[in-house]
């Protein structure tokens, strides 16, 4: 009696630690961290603000579809996003948490080459590998990281494809350029300067002006005196609508005015008939059917992005494609692994073929890891973006001169 | 050259005379009070805020947005003087200085850091105007526009100091405040209106300038900088003086700009700044 009596007990015990613990649980399921901060606030929101839900439709499609193949079996894809707030120092914040605290296995890079340059050096201490995105500037490729490439190609060849259509059109004789003194412009605007007189065209004038905008009367007097075929206008929008708008008041008239940016900010700033015949860069516009096009397209319709108005989801896509590509390669979340594939990414994406230059082969000598993505030149014909050339990109004809019509 | 010299010389004076509006503006507010105004320069950057928010949102155009600026703004610097400056008053001179420098301090920086909050990108205004053209050149016909209105408003400003009773109170306290008082001039009224004029011109000078230039949230103290060294050129309290001092500068920044390049404009009209008053310590008028 005492023996039942004990076994029961005994039973009765085992029994409530099963209850408590429950069942053993499921295996957790395996997914691939992807970091990256972007700028939900701050000044840079309105150019990349709504890139996150952007990143996250993406990856829903890719894992609607199974995943990321990682060697012999199919991985879902997450990205974990923090705000920097348009700021370099939050960046950085940013970039510590992704790495220390969510664990991620790869980084994607912020907004801006400014902050791209810092936000970088969290990738190098950690040797985390990082695909830089919107970020062009040489003075990030030149430090000599070993964990770090980018997608689009050196920011002084910004208007390269530009001045190669101008060359083959022999049109234009003579251009005007006034540079913004700001990093990117003025690598754009130097760039320009020294492509264009490579192409026989006969730099005019050539202006620098303070990266405030200011009254530009005196530019636009020298201009006029010098009579251009192309007024060039490396700025950011803020500088590029007060030059522009001065300009047009003060009625200096080329055959052509380029703006390095021409997207809605600059468009609507000045007024969709003041906007219209002129031309700018971007890296994909509707009507290009490279690379991954019809699934870029799908997630602009998902997001309701447009592209028009926010010209660097082409840059953010193809940017996703190597990401992609460079996992896949690897077959492995190792991070030497990531990193050696990165290296052997070379891939037809929606502006073209795309791999990571090494030493030696950019424009700068000394820079390793930057793309060999540029972008194209597009003009703005009855408010549609129709991108000029390369002639297998071109979705219509340059109208040229600005009277043409 | 000589093909250009009109424009850059139109250029000169509309900037002048932008500068002019504002200048006007702190010369007879520290003429009167005594006060060292630092949130003036975003006065003016409210005031194209405003412009722009009337013309885009309410589909005004600047000139009609400008007749709402005026009198708003003139609303908003007396309730300014009222609220923050009169209850500082009767300080001593000296304490009164510092503490006016650090109360407009705090407003600068409070209208700087609400308006970044809204505003993430610079905002100008566009008022396409067909460009006028006279004996082959071309002149902008917005230029020629807002420089007609600030002859306008100078010209009113002129009068009113000249021609009514309180504009004589504002330039007897000026020229001597206890003389003033003496006369029978209500000072803290004086000083009620002076503010509420000076911040009414500067914003109008902003409705101007939006049109010209964008504005942005932090553009208010360097623009304040600008003014004061006006002010000094021109002598504390003195119309002509700050009319003056506001046409070297628009004037110096034009001509250097187009000579020596844009990037060189500010500097060399500084130094200018800098030279007359080694000449006239008290300044042009002072």
């Amino acid at each position: 009696m005492l023996m039942r009596r004990w076994v029961g007990w005994v039973a009765a015990g085992l029994l409530a630690v099963a209850a408590a613990t429950g069942p053993a649980p499921a295996a957790a399921q395996e997914s691939i961290l992807v970091g990256a901060s972007l700028s939900m606030s701050g000044p840079f929101a309105e150019e990349v603000g709504p890139f996150k839900k952007l990143m996250d439709t993406w990856a829903d499609m890719i894992n609607a579809k199974g995943g990321i193949r990682l060697g012999n079996r199919n991985v879902p894809i997450k990205f974990i996003i923090h705000d920097d707030a348009s700021k370099p120092d939050e960046s950085i914040k940013a970039y510590e948490r992704l790495v220390t605290v969510d664990k991620v296995h790869i980084l994607l890079g912020p907004y801006s080459s400014p902050i791209t340059v810092q936000a970088s050096t969290v990738a190098e201490k950690h040797g985390i590998p990082m695909i830089a995105l919107e970020a062009n500037s040489t003075a990030i490729y030149t430090r000599g990281f070993k964990w770090l490439v980018g997608v689009i190609d050196d920011g002084p060849k910004w208007s390269h494809h530009y001045f190669d259509m101008l060359k083959a059109e022999g049109k234009v004789k003579t251009m005007a350029i006034v540079i913004q003194e700001t990093g990117h412009t003025k690598e754009a605007g130097g760039g320009a300067v020294a492509k264009a007189k490579a192409v026989g065209i006969n730099v005019v004038v050539e202006e620098s002006a303070p990266a405030r905008p200011v009254d530009y009367t005196p530019i636009i007097a020298k201009m006029k005196a010098a009579n251009p075929d192309v007024v060039f206008v490396a700025g950011f929008p803020a500088f590029n609508v007060a030059f522009y708008k001065q300009a047009l008041e003060q009625g200096l008239n080329p055959r052509e005015y380029h703006v390095i940016h021409h997207g809605s900010a600059f468009r609507k700033a000045v007024g969709e008939a003041q906007a219209n015949l002129v031309i700018g860069e971007n890296y994909w516009m509707p009507g290009i059917k490279k690379g991954n096009w019809q699934m870029f397209e799908e997630m602009l319709q998902k997001t309701g992005i447009k592209v028009e108005d926010y010209p660097w989801a082409g840059i953010r896509m193809f940017g996703l494609d190597a990401l992609k590509a460079t996992l896949e390669k690897a077959g492995s979340l190792d991070r030497e692994k990531l990193m050696a594939a990165a290296w052997t990414v070379d891939m037809e994406t929606i502006s073209g073929r795309l791999r990571f230059q090494k030493k030696g082969e950019a424009a700068n000598p000394n820079a390793e890891g930057q793309g060999t993505l540029n972008p194209f030149p597009t003009q703005i014909q009855d408010g549609k973006y129709v991108t000029l050339w390369p002639q297998d990109f071109a979705t219509g004809k340059h109208v040229f001169p600005r009277g043409a019509r | 050259m000589l093909a250009a010299l009109p424009s850059i010389l139109i250029g000169g004076i509309l900037q002048g005379g932008i500068y002019a509006l504002g200048a006007f503006g702190l010369s007879i507010i520290f003429g009167v009070q005594h006060i060292l105004n630092v949130a003036h320069g975003d006065v003016l950057m409210l005031g194209g805020l405003l412009t722009y928010w009337l013309v885009t949102a309410r589909g005004l155009s600047p000139f009609q947005a400008f007749f709402i600026v005026l009198p708003l703004f003139f609303l908003a610097g007396v309730l300014l003087q009222r609220v923050l400056i009169r209850p500082i008053a009767s300080k001593s001179p000296h304490e009164f200085l510092i503490a006016s420098i650090l109360v407009t301090l705090g407003v600068s920086l409070a209208v700087s850091d609400i308006t970044s909050a809204s505003m993430t990108q610079p905002v100008s205004v566009t008022y396409p105007l067909p460009t006028l053209q006279v004996a082959g050149l071309a002149f902008s016909s917005v230029r020629l526009l807002f420089l007609a209105m600030i002859l306008a408003l100078t010209g009113a400003v002129h009068l009113f100091l000249q021609r009514t009773f309180l504009g004589r109170g504002i330039r007897a306290v000026i020229q001597n405040r206890e003389g003033a008082m003496l006369v029978g001039v209500n000072i803290p009224r004086v000083s009620t209106v002076t503010f509420g004029v000076g911040t009414a011109l500067t914003a109008a000078a902003g409705t101007l300038y939006v049109v010209l230039l964008p504005v942005d949230p932090h553009m208010g103290i360097p623009l304040t900088m600008k003014y004061l060294a006006i002010v000094v050129l021109g002598g504390v309290g003195n119309l002509v003086g700050a009319l003056s001092g506001s046409m070297i500068l628009g004037l110096a920044e034009s001509l250097v700009g187009f000579t020596l390049g844009a990037e060189w404009s500010l500097t060399v009209a500084f130094f200018l700044l800098v030279a007359i008053l080694l000449v006239r310590p008290r300044g042009l008028f002072g």
